[in-house]
């Protein structure tokens, strides 16, 4: 099969049987949800750039495995400028949708597990890279959407998984069979679930022997037996539910995230791909992380859409002019570049690993999510400054549609005269959606927290820094020796 | 009655563009009409290759494109160049 269009894509959708709920009621037309439908758009995106031929240089790679063009999100990275084309496709994907557009979590996973199923089979003669490649190349043939599910509910996060008081808070084996095992547990925050074909189970951190049970990954169709998906909230999410598009905010694309919860899951041995090699749960978790670190090249592509927004905003507002509005407006990009280049430098400073797979540069990595986990924090508060407080006190789109009192919206929030009233109202409401209504939910909290929490980086920053060779070159360069 | 030149048209992926390369893609074809046909660049028959870039780094792989003339367009100034060129 080609690579999927959009259209195709929705189809695809519409054949999965998923047993999705929200708001307590149990949604029997996910695709068509209006909660749940922009995000499925945002997908649907990453499949029909790669048909168009101003995008398709990024969207799309030549199969290691087959040798035809796949869409990038399926590709395992055979070079470095694999890598960089991956942080543009992010950039690119961010700036068209302004939302999480969901499946870079899939390819990561892919990535990352491409490597750590060739070194386990290295160290015990198994052979999960086998049934790995069997995987892959179903996806790649298929052209689907994977979700990349690592992240447990943790309980009591000072106790390990087998001393939680309920097992089930990291999702675990509980039943093996001749023909394959059972996993109970649940999966939190998944990005793009239910837009999801199959959903990859990763452990969420490193393992120690007595966590054997937890040390499991494997995939599955997304609507298999004992899968069920809550739908996470968002801010102004119901807005979806109003008449009129305007208060949106973003007309066209979203993203969701989901509690996965597996109620004794039957999983084949064919889909397994680790069981039990508790000691390299740690190098799995590492790479998928490095490899989602990443991704985050996707939120400068979410900044572009929100520094445009502010710049017109500052030009319907009648203040483009003043010095202070430029110059906050040159901070925001200067940020939003700076996010860029951390995505960029630690794939153009990657690696071949021994599976063949090019892996980016971990500190780089680390760097650029830690930019992500601030500055988009500042660019949003720089684009509320140059906003101004009309963005969170603004009526309804009904009142200015209203034959009573909207012209008196229509005369009092008018800005700079030769602009429309209600143009003036559909960019605030971008901002808004962007920096505290839906969009918010990716462009901040999740920068915040996706891929591993701000220490997380940290801890990976002070792991890998040569403090030695830093201390060495001062203590040279001070005239002290080199003993002491 | 001369034949129109064949040239493969070829976009870098247009991560942060500098300029819109599809309203110059289209200038140029405009400008053009009547002397280039613009075809797909996995067209083997091309006397050459028109790739239009973003920005300066132009970063388009040009390895499948080895033994053909590349002509890379980064803005609406190289684009007149080009069409000079070809006219």
């Amino acid at each position: 099969m080609a690579m999927m269009n959009a259209k195709q894509y929705e189809d695809s959708l519409r054949k999965l049987k998923l047993n999705v709920y929200m708001f307590g009621k149990k949604v029997e037309n996910v695709v068509d949800d209006p909660i749940i439908r922009p995000s499925m758009n945002a997908v649907a995106a990453t499949y029909e750039c790669a048909h168009q031929a101003e995008y398709e240089d990024l969207m799309t790679a030549k199969s290691h495995l087959t040798g035809r063009k796949i869409n990038r999100f399926t590709h395992i990275h055979q070079s470095t400028e694999d890598l960089v084309k991956k942080s543009k496709m992010g950039r690119l994907l961010g700036s068209l949708t302004a939302c999480c557009f969901q499946r870079c979590v899939g390819m990561d996973t892919l990535n990352a597990l491409s490597m750590t199923t060739y070194d386990i089979d290295k160290k015990y003669g198994t052979e999960y890279n086998k049934r790995f490649l069997a995987f892959l190349a179903y996806v790649q043939e298929k052209d689907l959407t994977c979700d990349g599910a690592m992240t447990d509910p943790k309980g009591d996060r000072s106790k390990p998984p087998h001393q939680q008081a309920d097992p089930d808070l990291f999702l675990h084996v509980v039943e093996e069979r001749k023909d394959g095992i059972v996993v109970r547990g649940a999966k939190c925050h998944q990005t793009g679930a239910v837009n999801s074909h199959e959903i990859i189970v990763m452990p969420t951190i490193s393992l120690r022997q007595d966590d054997k049970d937890y040390a499991i990954c494997f995939a599955l169709p997304s609507d298999a037996q004992g899968i069920t998906y809550i739908l996470g909230r968002q801010s102004c999410d119901t807005r979806k539910l109003e008449p009129g598009m305007m208060d949106r905010g973003n007309q066209f694309y979203g993203g969701h995230e989901a509690l996965v919860v597996f109620d004794n899951v039957f999983v084949p041995w064919e889909r397994v791909f680790m069981y039990k090699e508790w000691d390299f749960a740690g190098q799995l978790v590492e790479q998928f992380a490095s490899y989602h670190r990443q991704s985050y090249a996707c939120k400068a592509g979410v900044g572009d859409v929100l520094i445009g927004a502010t710049q017109c905003i500052a030009e319907y507002n009648g203040v483009q002019g003043a010095s202070h509005v430029k110059d906050k407006i040159i901070e925001m990009n200067h940020l939003n570049e700076t996010l860029f280049c951390g995505s960029l430098a630690c794939a153009a400073e990657g690696h071949k690993e021994p599976s063949g797979t090019y892996y980016v540069h971990t500190l780089l990595a680390n760097v650029c999510k830690q930019n992500v986990t601030r500055f988009p924090f500042e660019i949003a508060r720089l684009a509320q400054d140059v906003a101004g407080g009309l963005m969170v006190t603004l009526p309804s789109e009904q009142d200015f549609r209203s034959p009573e009192i909207g012209k008196w919206m229509e005369k009092y929030y008018k800005g700079n005269p030769k602009v429309p009233t209600e143009y003036r109202m559909r960019i605030l409401r971008l901002i808004e959606n962007l920096t505290l209504g839906t969009a918010a939910v990716g462009y901040l909290t999740e920068s915040m927290h996706g891929a591993g929490s701000p220490q997380a980086q940290r801890i990976m920053i002070a792991r890998q820094v040569n403090m030695d060779l830093k201390k060495k070159t001062a203590k040279k360069l001070s005239g002290i020796p080199e003993n002491e | 009655m001369n034949e129109k030149r064949r040239i493969g048209l070829k976009y870098c992926g247009g991560c942060n563009p500098l300029h819109d390369r599809v309203r110059t893609a289209g200038w140029i074809q405009e400008q053009l009409k009547d002397r280039v046909e613009f075809v797909s660049y996995e067209d083997e028959d091309t006397e050459g290759i028109l790739i239009i870039a973003g920005c300066a780094t132009a970063c388009v792989d040009r390895t499948p494109f080895a033994g053909r003339p590349v002509w890379t367009v980064t803005g609406p100034e190289d684009a007149e160049r080009f069409v000079e060129e070809i006219r």
